[in-house]
Order: C-alpha cells, then sequence, then structure tokens
C-alpha cells in the first residue's frame, strides 16, 4: 500500500492497521537519532459508523526518520507458527551504496519484532513482493533474488526474466513467481508451425518458476504467451474441480483492458475506465459474487462484477482501497480511502461497501451516490432480460408452431394436388412416361433388310443436294457427334426427325448399325439486345392510356419475334454415339441416314405419316484424324467473346446434359448472376449466338455452356450445358455462395411454366379451332335442307340487345328469335353425317385433345 | 536463456485461436442467416460476439502476423455495425481509423493526428506486406461505404484511386467523360477470399451494392443540380444495378422526375409504372404519377391515381422497412440525400383526400368535391392536428382555408345551408384573432415578402400578417354566407352577411407614409378589396331584388370606386340607373361600357381574372355569382331606349 513515504495501511481481520513513521518533533536538531514506527489498530464502530482506535503500538529504530523508509507491508504466514501475520518492510540507509533492509512482524500483542535483515549495494526498486516465512522477493537487473526468514540469505534464481507478474502460493508447488521473458525461439524445426505461435509473433513469453523445488512450470496455463506483452499485474488462482486442475487468471494490461483466463485460455475482457490500472485485488461480497477491484496509477479505483464483467462502478480521488470483512458480517467488504486535503487523517474520507446492503460511507454526500442506483439498475436489468427471455421463447415457440401448422398445410394441398393430376390422368387415359423432348427413339426398324434400305437410298439420293445444307462431325470427349442440317423450307415441312449412321463395311458379326441417340438442336441466331435505350425516346401517349392494351401489343410482337427467331435459328438434327468401340476398326466409313415423316398441309392429315429416308452424306473416320485432332472442337477467346464454328457449339451441346433453372429473388435484385458469370464463371459469349456463354475455367468447369435470360430484375432462367452431374453441382454450389439466400432456385423439367403456359393456350386454342372448322367443314358438305337464318333473324340480331329489352313487343320479339334458333339447333343436332368425314373430325380433335392434355402433364409436373 | 526442447508440442496461439473462432461465429452467421427466422437478433447476436473478439485482439500489441485476421474480424463486426442501424454512424468511422492506426502501429510508423483520409494515403502507400493488401482494400470498401453514406464523394474518389494504383500503377482508372468513381469502382479489383478468413457478406457484395449507391447518390446530385441528362444516364446506371426492389422502385421514381423535368412525361409515367410493378409500397411513385397527370391535364388519370394512394395510404400505412437479414450492407443504408428525403416524403392520408377534394373542386366536379371535403372535414373531427404534417413540403393549406373551400364545394352543389353552417365554423373561429382595427402601413418594407419558414416566427409584421388572414377569412366567410343566403331568397339575411362583411373590412386602416402607387399593396389587403367589391356587388343585387334601388345603386358606385374598371359592378350600375328612371346616364355609362374592350366576354372575363390575380379556390365561386347575368336584355333595352331617344 503506496500512501506516501510517513504512512502505510493495511486491513487484517476486518482491522485497519496505519503504520506511521513519527517525526521527531519536540527533539530538534541532530541529537535525535531514533526514529518511531507507530501502528494504530482501528475498527469500524456499526454505532458511530466511524473507525475507532482500538489499539496503538510503537517501535524504535535507530536513525533520523529521513534515513529510514517504509518499502511495503502485508499479511504473510509465519512459518513458525503457521499465522498470518502484518509484516512491513523497512529500508535504512546505512553508509553510502549500502542499504539495509529490515522485515518487520507485528504480532497482536501490537510488539514488533525483527524477522530479519539483509544489506544491498541497490536500492530495491521493482517487483518487490512479501510472501509465506515471511520472505521477500525482487528483481534486479533481470534477475530473481529472494530471502526468506528461514535461510536468511539471498538466493538468486537461474532464470532471466523482464519483469514479475504475479507471486504467489500453489498446491503442491509452493510459492511461485509468474515472470515474463524474451520468448526461446526454437532451432529450424517445423519453422512453419512457430512462425504463427504467440512467441514467434510477440517475442516474449510467460513462465512460471517454483522457487522452492526451483522448477520450471509452463506459463501457457496461465495465460497465453501473447499477452506477455501487455499484462503488468494479475491475480490468479488455482483449484481443483471435478479432479482436474484449473487456473483462473485475471490480469490487467497497458492495453487498458481487464482479462480473464480460465485454463489459458481468454474468457471475458472488460474495457477499463482509466488509463494505466496498477493493481487488481478480489472481494466477495455478501450476495456471494466476486468482484475485481482495478486501482489506476492516477488514483482511480473501479470494480468490476465477475460474472457479468462489466463495471459495477468506479471512483477518483481514492488514496487505497482495502478488501475486509471491516464491519463483521462474514463477507468482505471494500473500504474506500478518499484523499482530502483539509484532512490529514487517512480514514477522514472513506466509505465500506459491498454492492449488496453494505453501504456506509463518511461523508453524507457519498451517501446517494450512483452505487445504489446503478445497482438498482443491474437489478432491473436482470429482471429485464428474464422477463424478454421468457418473451422471446413463448415467441419462439408460437412461431415454431406456425410453422409446422403451415408445413402441414402444405402437406395437405400437394396431396390434394396430386390427387387431382391422378384424377386427370386417369381420365384422360394418356401417361406419356418416356417420351422427353427433343429425344427420339432410336430407330429400330432393323428388320428391314439392308439392300432395300440401299434402294431407297439410291432413290432419294438425287434429291439430296437440295435438302441438305450441311454434314458435319466433331469430337467430344469419347463421343462423335454427327449433325445435318438441312435447307429451310425442306426442313418445315418434316416431322419426326432421327438419324441413323450405317457402316458401310460389311463385318459379318457386328450389326452395320451404329447405335447413337439423338437430338435436335435450335439455335438462337438472334443477338440479345435489351431494349434500355429504347427509352429515350418519348413514347406516344396513347400507348399510356390504353395501357393493358398495349401491353397486350407488346406481348404480341414479342411472340411474333419469338417465332421469327425460331424460324431464324435453323434446326440442326444430331446423332451422338460412343467413340471408342468405333476406333477399334481403325478407319470407318458410315452412311448417314435421316429418317423422317413427311407432313403434307393440314387439308390431307390422315395420309400425312408418309415416312421418308434420306442419305445426307458419308463421313470418314480415321484413327489418325482423330489423333490429330481433326475434328476436335476448337474454342478460343477471343477479346471478350468465344469464338467457335456453330458445329462446335452444336457438338458441345449435344454432349451436354440441360438443366434448366428459375431463379426468382423476392428482395434482391438479380445482377450477381452476371458478374458471377463473367467474374468467377470466366464466362465469355459465343459471338454467334451471344446468348449462350462460354465457362472458360480452367478445370472441371471447362466447356460448360451456359445461359441467363432475365425477365424482371427479380426473375430468370438460367440454363447449364454441362458435362455430368458433378460439373452442374459444382456451377450451382458456386452460384448459390453468390445469390441472395432470399432467392428461390427450382430446377424446370419441361420448360418454363410461362412458356408451357403460353404452349397451353395456343394448345386449346388449336382445339377449338379444329372442332369449329371441321363442323363448318361438315355444314358446307351437308345438304342445304335448311335455311340458316332467315331474314327476320338476321335483321334481329344485327340490333343491339339491349334495346331489345326496353319495351315489351322488343322482349317478345327477342323471346320469338329464341324460339326459333332452338328449334334450329334441334334440327341441326337430328342431322346426319357422312362416317369418313366423322372419323376424320374425331382423329384430329383426339389428336388436339392430346397434345394439349400432354402439355397440361407437363405443367403439372414443372 | 533457456532453449525448447525437442519435440515439445507447441501450444495453440492465441491466432489460431482467433481465427478459429472467427471462423465459427461466420459459420453460425450463415447458418442463421439460411435458416434462422429471427435474422435481426442473430445480426445483434453475432455483432456483439465480433465486437468482443475484435476487443480481445486490439488487447494485443499490433502485429503484422495477426492483423490480417484483425481487420478481417474489424471487417465483419463493422458490416453488423453498419447493417444493424438505419444510418451511418460515428462510431464506424472511428473504429475503421483505429484499425489503421493498428496496420501502422504494427510497421513502427504512427498518423494520431492525421485525418482519415491521409491516413488511408499513409497505410496505403506505405504498407506494402502482401498480407495486409486483401484485408486493407475490404476495409477500404467500408470505408468507401461509410463516405458515401456520408455524402463524402470527393474521399471515397480519392480512397479508391488509392486503392486502383496501388493495384495497378500503370494504368490509368479514369476513362474519359464517364463518372470518375463510378469508373473507379468498377475498376476496382475485389481482393479474392481466401480459405483462411469467412466473411460474412462477401467485398464481392459490397463492391455492387457500392456501385449502385454511387450511381444513385450521384444520380440525385445531379438532379437536383439540374445536369437532367447527367442525372439520367447515373440513374439508368443505377437502376441496372444490384439493390432491393425498394430501392429499385426509388431509383425508378428518380428517372420519372428526371425525364419529367426534361419534357417527357410519357416516359415519366412509364417509369413510375416500373416502380409499382417492383414495387407497390412505393407510394410516392403513385403521386408522382398524379403529378405528371396533373400536368398533362388528364384529370381522370390523376384523380383516379390520389384515389387509389389514398386508398393505399389508409389501408396499410407504410410500415418500417425491414431489412433483409441477407446483405449486412444495403444500398439504402448509404443513399441519403435531402433530395432523397423530399422525393419520398411520405404523404398522410389526409394530405391526399385534401388534394383529392382541390382537384375535384378545379375541374368542377363539385359533388366529388363535396364528398372529399365532407371526408377531409370528419378527420379533422378525429382529431387530425397531430397527424397533419405543416411543414413546408405538405400540400395542405391552412385549415380556414379548407373550411371555406368546403363551402365553397357545398354552394355549388346547392347545399346553402351547409355551406352557412361550415361558414359560421370559420367565423366563431377568428371571432377573437382579429383586432378591433388593424392598421397597415404601406411601404417597401412590407413589400418583401417573408420566406414561409419566418412567416410563423412571429415578429411584429408576421403578426399582422396573421390578423389580415384572419381577417381575409372571416369576411370571406360571411361573404359566402351572403350568396348562401341569397341564393336560398332570403335578401333579409344575404343583406345582413353582406353589410358584416362590409363592417368588419372596415377594421383595416390603410395609411399611406408616402405617395404610393397600389400595386405594392400586401396580397392580403388586395384580397381585402377584392372581398369589398364583390360584397358591395351583393348587397347591391339584393337591394335590387328589395326594390331599394337607391342603395343598390350607392352599393355599386361604391364598388366603382374600388376597382374602377370592374365589369360586372358596371353592370349592375346601369342596370340600377335604368331602374331608376335615370335612363340617360344608364345609357351613357352603358354606351362607356360597351366601349371598353373587355366588355364582350362578360362571365369568361371575369374568371380569366381570376386565373390572373391569383384568387384562392375558395373565393371563385362567389366571384361566379358576382358576374352580371342579364347582359342580353339590359342591353336590349338601352338599345331601344337609344333608338327612341336619337329617332
Amino acid at each position: 500500500m503506496l500512501l506516501g513515504e510517513e504512512e502505510q495501511v493495511l486491513s487484517y481481520n476486518g482491522e485497519v492497521l496505519i503504520f506511521q513513521l513519527s517525526k521527531t518533533k519536540h527533539v530538534e536538531g541532530a541529537a535525535s537519532k531514533i526514529t518511531k514506527l507507530s501502528v494504530r489498530r482501528m475498527v469500524f464502530d456499526r454505532d458511530t459508523k466511524l473507525f475507532i482506535q482500538k489499539s496503538s503500538g510503537l517501535f524504535n529504530m535507530h536513525g533520523s526518520h529521513l534515513e529510514i523508509e517504509m518499502i511495503c507491508c502485508s499479511c504473510t504466514t509465519d512459518s513458525r507458527s503457521g499465522i498470518i501475520l502484518p509484516c512491513i518492510l523497512m529500508k535504512k540507509k546505512k553508509r553510502k551504496n549500502v542499504l539495509k533492509y529490515l522485515l518487520l512482524l507485528l504480532h497482536s500483542s501490537n510488539q514488533f519484532e525483527q524477522s530479519f535483515h539483509f544489506k544491498l549495494d541497490y536500492e530495491l526498486k521493482e517487483d518487490i513482493r512479501l510472501f509465506t516465512g515471511p520472505s521477500v522477493l525482487w528483481r534486479h537487473a533481470n534477475k530473481l533474488f529472494y530471502i526468506s526468514s528461514d535461510t536468511c540469505t539471498i538466493l538468486s534464481a537461474s532464470v532471466q526474466l523482464s519483469s514479475i507478474v504475479w507471486a504467489g502460493e500453489i498446491e503442491d508447488e509452493g510459492t511461485v513467481v509468474l515472470g515474463i521473458r524474451t520468448a526461446c525461439l526454437p532451432e529450424s524445426e517445423d519453422e512453419q508451425e512457430f512462425s504463427t505461435s504467440d512467441g514467434a509473433i510477440w517475442g516474449s513469453e510467460f513462465f512460471g518458476y517454483a522457487i522452492e523445488t526451483q522448477k520450471m512450470i509452463t506459463g501457457t496455463c496461465f495465460m497465453p504467451h501473447a499477452y506477455s506483452r501487455v499484462v503488468s499485474v494479475c491475480v490468479c488462482k488455482k483449484e481443483v474441480l471435478k479432479k482436474q486442475l484449473r487456473i483462473s487468471v485475471v490480469a490487467v494490461t497497458h492495453k487498458n483492458q481487464l482479462i480473464w483466463f480460465q485454463d489459458g485460455l481468454p474468457k471475458g475482457v472488460c474495457e477499463l475506465p482509466y488509463e494505466k490500472p496498477c493493481s487488481i485485488k478480489t472481494a466477495v461480497t455478501s450476495s456471494n459474487d466476486l468482484l475485481f477491484i482495478v486501482s489506476f496509477a492516477s488514483g482511480n479505483t473501479c470494480a468490476i462484477w465477475r460474472d457479468s464483467f462489466q463495471v459495477a462502478s468506479k471512483w477518483q480521488k481514492v488514496k487505497s482501497v482495502l478488501v475486509d470483512d471491516f464491519i463483521g458480517s462474514g463477507t468482505e467488504q471494500m473500504l474506500l480511502l478518499f484523499k482530502d486535503d483539509s484532512n490529514t487523517d487517512v480514514l477522514s474520507t472513506f466509505r465500506i461497501i459491498d454492492f449488496g446492503e453494505i453501504n456506509y460511507a463518511s461523508d453524507i454526500n457519498y451517501k446517494e451516490d450512483d452505487v445504489p442506483t446503478a445497482e438498482g439498475l443491474q437489478e432491473n436489468g436482470l429482471l429485464m432480460v428474464q422477463a424478454l427471455e421468457t418473451r422471446l421463447q413463448a415467441g419462439y415457440t408460437s412461431v415454431r408452431e406456425l410453422q409446422h401448422h403451415l408445413r402441414l398445410k402444405k402437406k395437405v394441398i400437394l396431396e390434394s394436388c396430386r390427387a387431382l393430376i391422378d384424377l386427370v390422368q386417369e381420365r384422360s387415359h394418356i401417361l406419356p412416361t418416356t417420351k422427353k423432348e427433343g429425344l427420339v427413339s432410336l430407330w429400330d426398324d432393323t428388320e428391314n433388310p439392308l439392300h432395300s434400305l440401299n434402294e431407297e437410298v439410291s432413290l432419294t439420293s438425287k434429291v439430296t443436294d437440295h435438302f441438305i445444307e450441311k454434314l458435319w462431325q466433331r469430337i467430344v470427349d469419347d463421343r462423335l457427334i454427327v449433325g445435318v442440317k438441312l435447307t429451310e423450307p425442306f426442313n418445315l415441312s418434316l416431322g419426326d426427325v432421327s438419324l441413323s449412321l450405317v457402316m458401310d463395311q460389311d463385318f459379318t458379326l457386328i450389326s452395320p448399325i451404329i447405335e447413337c441417340q439423338n437430338k435436335i438442336i435450335t439455335l438462337n441466331k438472334a443477338f440479345s439486345a435489351l431494349a434500355i435505350s429504347s427509352s429515350q425516346i418519348e413514347p406516344p401517349p396513347k400507348k399510356m392510356k390504353l395501357d393493358f392494351h398495349s401491353k397486350n401489343d407488346v406481348k404480341k410482337e414479342l411472340h411474333k419475334r419469338n417465332l421469327k427467331i425460331q424460324l431464324d435459328g435453323a434446326k440442326t438434327f444430331i446423332a451422338v454415339t460412343s467413340l471408342s468401340p468405333l476406333l477399334a476398326f481403325h478407319s470407318v466409313r458410315c452412311t448417314v441416314l435421316l429418317h423422317a415423316k413427311k407432313q403434307k398441309h393440314q387439308s390431307d392429315s390422315l395420309q400425312k405419316s408418309k415416312k421418308i429416308t434420306l442419305l445426307c452424306g458419308k463421313i470418314l473416320l480415321s484413327l489418325e484424324d482423330i489423333l490429330h485432332g481433326k475434328y476436335s472442337v476448337k474454342m478460343l477467346r477471343d477479346n471478350s467473346y468465344c469464338t467457335g464454328s456453330l458445329e462446335d457449339i452444336l457438338a458441345v451441346l449435344a454432349v451436354s446434359i440441360r438443366f434448366s433453372f428459375q431463379i426468382v429473388s423476392s428482395d434482391c435484385t438479380l445482377t450477381p448472376v452476371n458478374s458471377w458469370l463473367l467474374g468467377e464463371m470466366e464466362c465469355t459469349p459465343f459471338k454467334e449466338c451471344r446468348d449462350n456463354l462460354f465457362c472458360h475455367k480452367v478445370g472441371n468447369l471447362y466447356g460448360t455452356v451456359l445461359n441467363w435470360t432475365m425477365k424482371t430484375p427479380f426473375e430468370g432462367v438460367l440454363t447449364l450445358f454441362c458435362r455430368n452431374l458433378t460439373v452442374l453441382f459444382q456451377c450451382l454450389h458456386s452460384l448459390t455462395r453468390v445469390l441472395p439466400p432470399s432467392s428461390d432456385i427450382k430446377l424446370l423439367r419441361s420448360g418454363s411454366k410461362d412458356v408451357l403456359t403460353d404452349q397451353l393456350a395456343l394448345a386449346l386454342e388449336k382445339e377449338v379451332l379444329i372442332s369449329r372448322n371441321s363442323f363448318s367443314s361438315k355444314e358446307n358438305k351437308a345438304e342445304n335442307s335448311l335455311t340458316w337464318g332467315n331474314e327476320t333473324g338476321k335483321k334481329i340480331s344485327d340490333a343491339p340487345v339491349a334495346s331489345f329489352l326496353d319495351s315489351e313487343e322488343g322482349v317478345q320479339q327477342f323471346r320469338k328469335k329464341l324460339q326459333n334458333e332452338r328449334e334450329e339447333s334441334m334440327l341441326s343436332m337430328n342431322q346426319t353425317m357422312n362416317g369418313a368425314l366423322y372419323q376424320e373430325i374425331t382423329l384430329k380433335i383426339a389428336e388436339a385433345q392430346l397434345h394439349s392434355d400432354m402439355i397440361v402433364w407437363r405443367l403439372s409436373k414443372s | 536463456m533457456k532453449r525448447r526442447r525437442r519435440g515439445e508440442v507447441p501450444e495453440p496461439g492465441c491466432l489460431r485461436a482467433w481465427a478459429a473462432e472467427s471462423e465459427a461465429l461466420a459459420g453460425r452467421w450463415r447458418a442463421a442467416r439460411c435458416w434462422g427466422p429471427g435474422g435481426a437478433a442473430a445480426a445483434r447476436q453475432q455483432r456483439g460476439a465480433f465486437g468482443e473478439l475484435l476487443l480481445r485482439m486490439r488487447g494485443l500489441p499490433a502485429a503484422l502476423t495477426t492483423l490480417p485476421l484483425e481487420l478481417t474480424v474489424l471487417y465483419n463486426s463493422l458490416l453488423f455495425a453498419m447493417g444493424a442501424s438505419d444510418c451511418a454512424i460515428n462510431g464506424e468511422a472511428e473504429e475503421i481509423r483505429q484499425g489503421l492506426l493498428r496496420v501502422l502501429e504494427a510497421c513502427g510508423a504512427s498518423g494520431q493526428d492525421l485525418s482519415t483520409e491521409e491516413l488511408w494515403q499513409k497505410v496505403l502507400q506505405e504498407v506494402t506486406v502482401e498480407e495486409l493488401q486483401a484485408p486493407l482494400h475490404r476495409l477500404g470498401a467500408l470505408q468507401g461505404a461509410w463516405w458515401l453514406a456520408t455524402n463524402r464523394l470527393g474521399s471515397i474518389t480519392s480512397l479508391f484511386r488509392l486503392l486502383s494504383n496501388a493495384e495497378d500503377p500503370g494504368r490509368a482508372p479514369c476513362s474519359g467523360g464517364k463518372n470518375e468513381l463510378l469508373s473507379l469502382l468498377k475498376a476496382w479489383r475485389v481482393p479474392a477470399e481466401g480459405d483462411s478468413v469467412s466473411l460474412v457478406q462477401s467485398a464481392k457484395d459490397l463492391k455492387e451494392i457500392l456501385c449502385t449507391a454511387a450511381a444513385f447518390l450521384q444520380g440525385l446530385q445531379e438532379l437536383e443540380a439540374g445536369n437532367l441528362p447527367a442525372a439520367l444516364s447515373l440513374l439508368q446506371e443505377a437502376a441496372g444495378g444490384f439493390c432491393s426492389k425498394r430501392v429499385l422502385a426509388q431509383i425508378y421514381t428518380c428517372l420519372s422526375c428526371c425525364t419529367r423535368q426534361m419534357g417527357k412525361p410519357q416516359t415519366a409515367l412509364q417509369h413510375l409504372k416500373r416502380a409499382l410493378q417492383v414495387d407497390f409500397q412505393c407510394l410516392p411513385a403513385l403521386s408522382h404519377a398524379a403529378a405528371v397527370y396533373h400536368e398533362l391535364g388528364e384529370t381522370d388519370a390523376e384523380l383516379q391515381a390520389l384515389a387509389v394512394l389514398y386508398e393505399a395510404l389508409e389501408r396499410n400505412p407504410p410500415a418500417a422497412a425491414s431489412t433483409t437479414p441477407y446483405c449486412l450492407i444495403q444500398t439504402e443504408h448509404l443513399v441519403h440525400t435531402p433530395a432523397l428525403a423530399s422525393l419520398f416524403r411520405h404523404r398522410h392520408p389526409s394530405e391526399v383526400k385534401y388534394l383529392l377534394a382541390q382537384r375535384c373542386l378545379q375541374d368542377g366536379r363539385v359533388a366529388d368535391a363535396v364528398e372529399h371535403y365532407l371526408d377531409f372535414l370528419a378527420l379533422l373531427q378525429d382529431g387530425l392536428q397531430q397527424q397533419v404534417p405543416l411543414d413546408g413540403g405538405s400540400a395542405l393549406p391552412r385549415i380556414p382555408e379548407v373550411f371555406l373551400e368546403a363551402a365553397s364545394a357545398l354552394e355549388q352543389a346547392g347545399r346553402h345551408q351547409d355551406a352557412i353552417t361550415v361558414c359560421e365554423e370559420v367565423v366563431s373561429r377568428t371571432a377573437d384573432l382579429i383586432p378591433q382595427t388593424l392598421r397597415v402601413e404601406e411601404g417597401p418594407e412590407q413589400l418583401e415578402c417573408p420566406s414561409p419558414g419566418t412567416e410563423l416566427a412571429g415578429g411584429p409584421l408576421s403578426q399582422k400578417r396573421e390578423s389580415l388572414c384572419c381577417l381575409v377569412w372571416r369576411t370571406a366567410a360571411y361573404l359566402h354566407q351572403g350568396w348562401a343566403w341569397a341564393k336560398l331568397g332570403k335578401k333579409k339575411e344575404a343583406i345582413t352577411q353582406f353589410s358584416r362583411c362590409l363592417e368588419d373590412l372596415l377594421r383595416v386602416q390603410l395609411y399611406r407614409s408616402g405617395v404610393e402607387p397600389t400595386g405594392s399593396l400586401l396580397p392580403e389587403v388586395k384580397l381585402l378589396q377584392e372581398i369589398r367589391l364583390l360584397s358591395l356587388i351583393g348587397r347591391g343585387t339584393q337591394f335590387l331584388e328589395l326594390g331599394r334601388h337607391r342603395e343598390a345603386l350607392l352599393d355599386f358606385q361604391h364598388g366603382l370606386q374600388i376597382s374602377p374598371g370592374d365589369p360586372a359592378a358596371a353592370s349592375y350600375l346601369v342596370q340600377a340607373l335604368w331602374k331608376l328612371n335615370r335612363k340617360q346616364e344608364a345609357a351613357t355609362r352603358w354606351q362607356k361600357l360597351s366601349e371598353s374592350p373587355a366588355e364582350e366576354d362578360g362571365q369568361q372575363e371575369g374568371l380569366g381574372r381570376c386565373v390572373a390575380r391569383r384568387y384562392p379556390l375558395y373565393l371563385v365561386s362567389c366571384l361566379k355569382q358576382a358576374a352580371f347575368p342579364h347582359n342580353e336584355s339590359l342591353a336590349g333595352n338601352i338599345q331601344d331606349y337609344l333608338r327612341t331617344t336619337t329617332s
């Protein structure tokens, strides 16, 4: 307790001991060679709420008071009796450069006893500690020295240290000193491991040293080495909890933090309210809370709760803080001694507080300070938190219930949907299961003898040149892709197109027909130039007025454009087959045949399914060419575009699996997708069709083709053409990281919902049209036995209906007309019909219905 | 010094422990973001946890090895802090500063007394440690966000200039005429996100948000400054950027304002439509649409828009924006300008109701106007005073004027008794507010109209003006009552009201400090003169009907004294003279009157005049009533008379 040179305060057994070096006042001059050390035992009186003197003692020392100083005082165990006694370290200047140090013990009879003394040629300055024995421990010139009453000789420890952080008793180890020294870096072995270690980073470390056993203890069980650069002082507690040794350390740092370590790990940090903390004390208060009391060099003090690690209270102008049971309540209290310039007595201005019920102050002004309110606040806060927690819990459970409820509802709805779909499907009796878009079943007409086929080929080969625009082949991975592009007018008249590859060589053992997969790919050539710039031109006002109509107009236009694009993007028929079996032949010549149904115009639809077979040409596959990469796909990166021939693109698309995902974001715009494509995926658009992007990312993803179309800033469709599912998952995984989590990704199995809806509408429209057309054709063919719509009826039907209802006469007329119509319809219902016509109509309608049913089925699946 | 024994396992250092903790926190956040319902609560918790970790890290001296992690933790904790608050707080700037100082501390430099801008310069130029570049750049993006939020465009521009230079000193980032900040932001290469660090919001996101916010903010500034083409291109840029629905709707609305000011109302409407399609909660778009329709003169559409707006406002009062937990920082956190606030001023339903009523009345849809006015008055009864915004931007006039307008509407709808009741309210309310005599000095110092802000400040002048306003309202109310009684056929009552009006008007004492042209009168005083004229004409007509021609003549003469050229007063005067059998006099007067060019379009002229003189809406109906109705018959009579006398 550094209070100045003349006074030291110590708490002992609930008493306050005040040590004082008395100046010899009455004896003037050099004659006085005796200095008196007095001690006063002060006890708190609960009645007067003041400290009163219980007893006092005196100790005479030779030497003037100018030569004698009190260094420090503490309570330590006397090893002879095992009793804790107050002790005080005194310094006495002897001769030049020689200093004598005395350790005095104070007995309960107020008698001082000189325990031991030692002489030094330097001054004790740094890290002086008094502890059991009593003994004294200090540091000088990076060395640790100690002396005890048992040995009475100064011993030095064989350690280098830069400061002592703590010294105290630890079970089994005896007195332990926790010190800081420069980190000893290991030799070159596993350097990487050490370069990130605390010692390597901060350059110093903790170490423990047991004085009795002269043993080193590793410092990390107290604190991480990193803190050796900042910790100035700490308190430490070692306890055995559930048979496990636990070391709790609470330390203050130069960075003005109070840190609590448990088994060497930081568990809590508290920012201190003042700068330069210099000591910590602990106090267990009546409410069984542990408090840390931190004193600062500036004379400020603050108390911190252990549990919440929050500052409980802070005080300024504090001379000294003592912790003991001053009022005899059984628990500890804090005694704050305040600086008071007007009063020289140490105990003139004080305060006893335990943040519970006890709060005594010498000064009335201090009584109603911030502390009770802070305490009340703490309690209120706790109650508040409890209440809030309960509410939170209740809210959480109700939310959970609601979610559960929602899930149930969703389930029920899903179930009913499924039931409905089943019902519909059952009734319609069509359960298309295997047919997939763009995948036509393999030509399986193997029974056809080859020569007859050849005949057919020779028949048609003359016209081939007119129909075939291009025949090409490519090799991607281990697959051969053969593509046929037909000229446009011819293309339109065909349906159910498929390709087949027939080997020219006659291998008796093997079927000459090569098994292959057929695909039809339509590539849009049109550039997707979004018409943002068009808004620069002021639109005509009319458009706004008729908003809905204009919207429809736009839609129609779009629709038209779509159709046009589909016309523009020529269809290519592609056959994909495995390459490796063919390689076995070293060199193979194949004939490419195209099978199709020739469609004639609707007038004669019964006969439309006329099968034709076209010889498209021959392809030659030689191992040499393949090894030289003649047919391999070449995609180059040219500026911001990917250049590759159209065939290359088609080949890549043909071997890929296509997946479409609808991405909807509920809140944020989907611009990250675009930056993801161009950035992370390193995609570049094809020069030929800029909608599609080619992924240049090195690795698995290379060669993936992506297509991103945004419908609104919050919705779009991402189509992926990837080699295998792993690539797909890789893409999706990286995509999900850029997408806002509020967005929703949905796999579109069979086209987007909107497209399907449009298709359905078209199909239904077609259905209606067919029935109308067929019936009108029937009408034309039927005998004109009845004159439809006689004169009067026509006349009436011309006038608006509303005018009829104005008068009674009008109503009568209307009724008459209705009667007429009813009769007419009755008559028409009884009409007879040609059987063939009926058959045709039924077939047409059934076909149309089948088509629309199929779309409905797909829609229901999407 | 003791050597570490070989084979001893190094204890896990703080750095690794911190990295693991940071990773765990980020992981927990990601999980909470995906599954948890309480995003905001999770964010708050995470913010605390990151802050605590940072506190612990800062408890140790700065070291180059630990700084990358420390800066990352700082970045994460700042993201939570900025995302949790609606706008940037000063604390965050201080945190970034602390981070930079720690970097300098680790490098053995100091910069306590530097400004943040200088600090950035120093750090980016002097710290060349490779591992620190990525975290520093990320922190730079956050600093940029903060500067954007506080409208410090200069600071962010120079920061990003530094960031790009540091990365690629050879390339000049500015590309000609394009916006420098935007091109700098776009050119900024986002540091790669290593495996060792977990960010709660990626720097890529932040970059996109910065781009959008920068474009939006600058667009708004250009819009304010009147550089419309620049504003347009910036706002269009912003509309293509990454943002939430709410912000996109706001951007579209701003685009509409821009195009509207460029004279393209149709484009403006399309932008507004888009705004509403994106976010129907963007109700200001509706009121902007109403304004555009008003400009276009499409009253039907305008009224419809206002009605929809009213309905929407009534049905769901705009809730506080619920921030999605995904983006900790969003564009809305970064764009704060007064211009935006005024563009998206939240209109009160009562305001919209009034606008509806007023527009109906102006357009002559009297029945609708009456309905709306009555609705509004009902709202007023429900204690509207607390709710009505009375700031400068409000569309509401002073409440007595609304009453008078309502009375005017009622009167035009033929509900005279109701009109009288409404006017009575105005009369009774203003009774105590008008002093017995009001001396109004004509002088140049009164000419300077006080600005709206100072008007309510309460000097002697403004107090006088306030009294004058009260007088205007009171006399106008009497005037309305007079005409209403007249319409009801109760001439005596009508005369009483007109007389009361004239009596009150006498309270004003004009005295001239010098020879001043009448043009320098206060607008209220001019209005009072008009009311006087209308009131005199009104009383005169009633006297005429009662057959008290002489009194009528006097009133009309007084009226003509106030406004010498007034055709209505002059015509009535002729009629009065005629009825008094002073036919010769009447004829000469009439001849003089018909010679004046304004004679032909009597009624039209009256209405035209009201527009020209800026009549308040509530006086228009009185003006119409004061017009002389029997022009043809009187002309015929007089011409007959002239013919007989000359022949």
